[in-house]
């Protein structure tokens, strides 16, 4: 359901956020660490920083709403739009990952003409640990480059 | 009044892309990146509207936003929580970014090509320093 | 501001607060009295003089020394076109002189076209921005190729830009421009200075530019008419007075008889013909556009096509020729009247010529120095009283309009072979 390109995206060096409401509406933006799909190409895990999960949490128990934006460095970007399913604290194997992802991330973002200056500190001050898996499950995936097509329904 | 603290202007230069979440009145929301929030004033914002979006129909119908921006100097994160006030097509704010979008357009062979729409004017009800989610510069390790 | 006493940590935090405060006003007020000192000793400097570079480097020297602003440059508005043209730099290996900008290319441009300041600091995230949009929108067929983008003077890295227009009672009289490649690098406060140091700027530049006009119209004016001379000024670039090369219409005048005239006449009596001679001559000159070269007592060289390119050089020439004969026919027999015999005699010819200012300072004239001047002469002095000797060089372009006829062969230094002199008989269709 996902298309390869978006589940490569997703496991690659990307900048993905995750935007959630409360009963008033009102948005919240969270910055996540990485990301995991799962086999049915539908399930999708990600992790924030713990500090960070409190609200999101909260929002997410309330009505489940979840939106996950993300991007390259190139701003080739997509969006995803889905309910809630679960969470729980991340595991060794998950902080492992995102240690190598951050190190992708960093790499793609001086490729992509960013002064190392601000590359590194950028990359490298993603805080991972202690962190939080949270699992929803995408209904809509969109096209979300800035240009022509942008908001394109993917699948 | 004036909430908006002066340390957080570097953060509104573009250099580093933000964050904005929207939700539309139907409580879907909606999270994509921007190239710049620019500072008007210590108590507003404005974001640049150049192709029509979900993020502006969301705002249209539900005037609430949530935006990350982060500094480039100190690399300090900070939550805005906003509400839209107006959208300009003309007046000193959308002048001040017409400009800057004429100016790289004109570098980039976008003459005429890539232009201003409106300049969304928004209202910082709340701002944070993003904690937690960041190791602070000078904990973060290698050269610099 | 309330504090409850009842809450001494509250206390203990208003009190920091109000320190921080402090702090900020006085950091707020020693830079206002550093802008004092630096809006005094600018001010001073630059209203010392009226030269232009002068002015510029000052600037670009403050810019610098007393503001911080590596690099920096100061461009002015072209007099004639809509273009912006770098008059000086500071803090570039290669001082880019001469660059130009278009209105509305860049940042410079952009401000140039808006009159407004600008200040951008992240060049480099906007343009990686805008091309990956560029790129998407080709791809999808939205738009072409890219276009051409304007070769702009400055860093090439450049992250960060400060641009002021600098302008005198709503003229644009440039632009002074800094830059950075460092991210972010100018702040409010940045701006603020750069306008201080720009509206004393654009003062001084514009009124050592008005001087600069005004010392080389006075030059110009003793070489050329007065609206010559100011057409040269507005045409801006090349200055007339330095020596080129140029094919022109050269016309040689003489007033014959004049010699045995001044030897028998009263000194009041032959001011007073040269005077109505030189006047005649002189209103014809200007009314066909000439340049009036040389002024000999009774002799004259006027030549066309220079300074100002004219495509009907020879037919001005050969008319105001016909016309000058016709007025000193008239003259001529006034002074008959009056018991001198004088009349005139005048040779034209076309060729190339090396022009340009000769002599020394404070004497100066216009020089034209070719084979064209030296047969124009000797046509001149062959030309029998009442004729126009013109070379056959000419008649392509006037002998539609001219009834000639053949006045012999003159053999003149630097031509090989001897020249048919032709004598304009009249004109076939008076103009």
């Amino acid at each position: 359901m996902i298309p390869d390109r978006v589940v490569e995206l997703l496991h690659g060096p990307t900048w993905i956020q995750i935007g959630t409401r409360d009963e008033a509406l009102r948005p919240a933006h969270a910055l996540v660490v990485g990301a995991m799909v799962h086999d049915d190409r539908r399930t999708v895990t990600i992790f924030v920083p713990a500090a960070r999960s409190e609200r999101l949490l909260r929002n997410l128990r309330e009505n489940g709403r979840v939106a996950l934006g993300l991007a390259l460095a190139s701003h080739e970007a997509y969006q995803l739009k889905g309910t809630y399913v679960s969470s729980r604290p991340t595991d060794d194997a998950e902080r492992t990952r995102q240690e190598a992802r951050r190190a992708a991330l960093l790499a793609d973002a001086l490729k992509a003409g960013y002064p190392p200056a601000i590359a590194r500190p950028l990359v490298l001050g993603l805080a991972y640990t202690p962190g939080v898996a949270i699992t929803f499950r995408a209904e809509e995936v969109f096209l979300q480059t800035p240009g022509p097509g942008a908001g394109t329904l993917l699948s | 009044m004036g909430i908006l603290p002066d340390e957080i202007k570097p953060a509104m230069q573009g250099v580093i892309p933000s964050h904005v979440v929207t939700c539309s009145r139907d409580g879907t929301p909606n999270a994509s990146a921007i190239s710049q929030v620019y500072y008007v004033d210590p108590d507003h914002v404005a974001l640049s509207h150049q192709f029509f979006n979900k993020t502006k129909r969301n705002i249209e119908e539900n005037p609430r936003a949530a935006v990350w921006v982060i500094s480039p100097e100190t690399f300090e994160a900070w939550d805005l929580e906003l509400e839209f006030v107006r959208s300009d097509t003309s007046g000193p704010i959308f002048d001040v970014m017409e400009m800057q979008i004429e100016a790289i357009a004109s570098m980039v062979g976008m003459k005429g090509i890539f232009k201003l729409r409106a300049a969304d004017i928004f209202r910082v009800i709340a701002v944070t320093k993003a904690v937690g989610e960041r190791i602070p510069l000078a904990e973060i390790p290698g050269p610099r | 501001m309330t504090v409850d006493p009842r809450d001494p940590s509250g206390l203990r935090e208003q009190i920091a607060e109000n320190q921080q405060a402090i702090d900020r006003l006085n950091r707020d007020l020693a830079r206002k009295s550093n802008e004092v000192q630096i809006i005094q000793q600018i001010s001073s400097e630059i209203t010392s003089t009226l030269d232009l570079d002068e002015v510029l480097g000052i600037v670009l020297r403050a810019m610098d020394r007393v503001l911080g602003f590596a690099h920096s440059m100061i461009l002015l508005k072209d007099l004639a076109d809509d273009v912006l043209r770098v008059a000086a730099t500071r803090g570039y290996a290669d001082q880019g002189g001469g660059a130009q900008v278009g209105m509305g290319e860049g940042v410079i441009g952009v401000v140039g076209e808006r009159r407004k300041m600008m200040r951008i600091g992240n060049i480099g995230a906007s343009m990686r921005y805008l091309k990956s949009v560029r790129a998407r929108m080709e791809a999808s067929g939205q738009v072409g190729p890219v276009g051409p983008t304007a070769a702009l003077p400055g860093l090439a890295d450049a992250q960060s830009q400060l641009a002021l227009p600098l302008t005198v009672k709503d003229r644009l009289v440039g632009v002074l421009a800094v830059e950075s490649r460092t991210p972010n690098a100018f702040d409010e406060l940045d701006e603020v200075l750069l306008r201080i140091v720009g509206n004393q700027a654009a003062t001084a530049i514009d009124n050592a530019r008005t001087y600069q006009m005004v010392e080389q119209l006075g030059r110009l004016k003793r070489f050329f008419s007065p609206q010559l001379a100011e057409l040269i000024i507005r045409g801006g670039a090349d200055d007339p007075l330095k020596t080129h090369r140029r094919e022109v219409t050269v016309v040689f005048l003489d007033l014959r008889g004049f010699t045995a005239f001044a030897e028998t006449s009263e000194p009041e009596e032959l001011m007073g013909v040269l005077h109505e001679y030189h006047a005649e001559m002189g209103r014809l000159i200007l009314a066909y556009e000439g340049t009036l070269e040389r002024f000999t007592g009774d002799g004259m060289m006027i030549f066309f096509n220079d300074p100002l390119p004219m495509p009907d050089a020879a037919e001005r020439a050969v008319r105001m020729a016909v016309a000058m004969r016709e007025r000193a026919v008239e003259l001529a027999s006034r002074w008959h009247r009056r018991g001198y015999e004088l009349d005139l005699g005048i040779g034209i010819a076309k060729g190339f010529a090396t022009i340009g200012a000769i002599g020394f300072e404070g004497r100066w004239d216009y020089g034209a120095i070719g084979t064209v001047t030296n047969l124009a002469a000797r046509l001149c002095g062959e030309a029998k009283p009442g004729q126009i000797l013109i070379s056959p060089r000419l008649l392509p372009e006037v002998e539609q309009f001219l009834e000639v006829e053949e006045a012999g062969l003159l053999a003149v230094k630097g031509l090989a072979r001897p020249v048919k002199a032709l004598n304009i008989v009249r004109l076939r269709h008076p103009a």
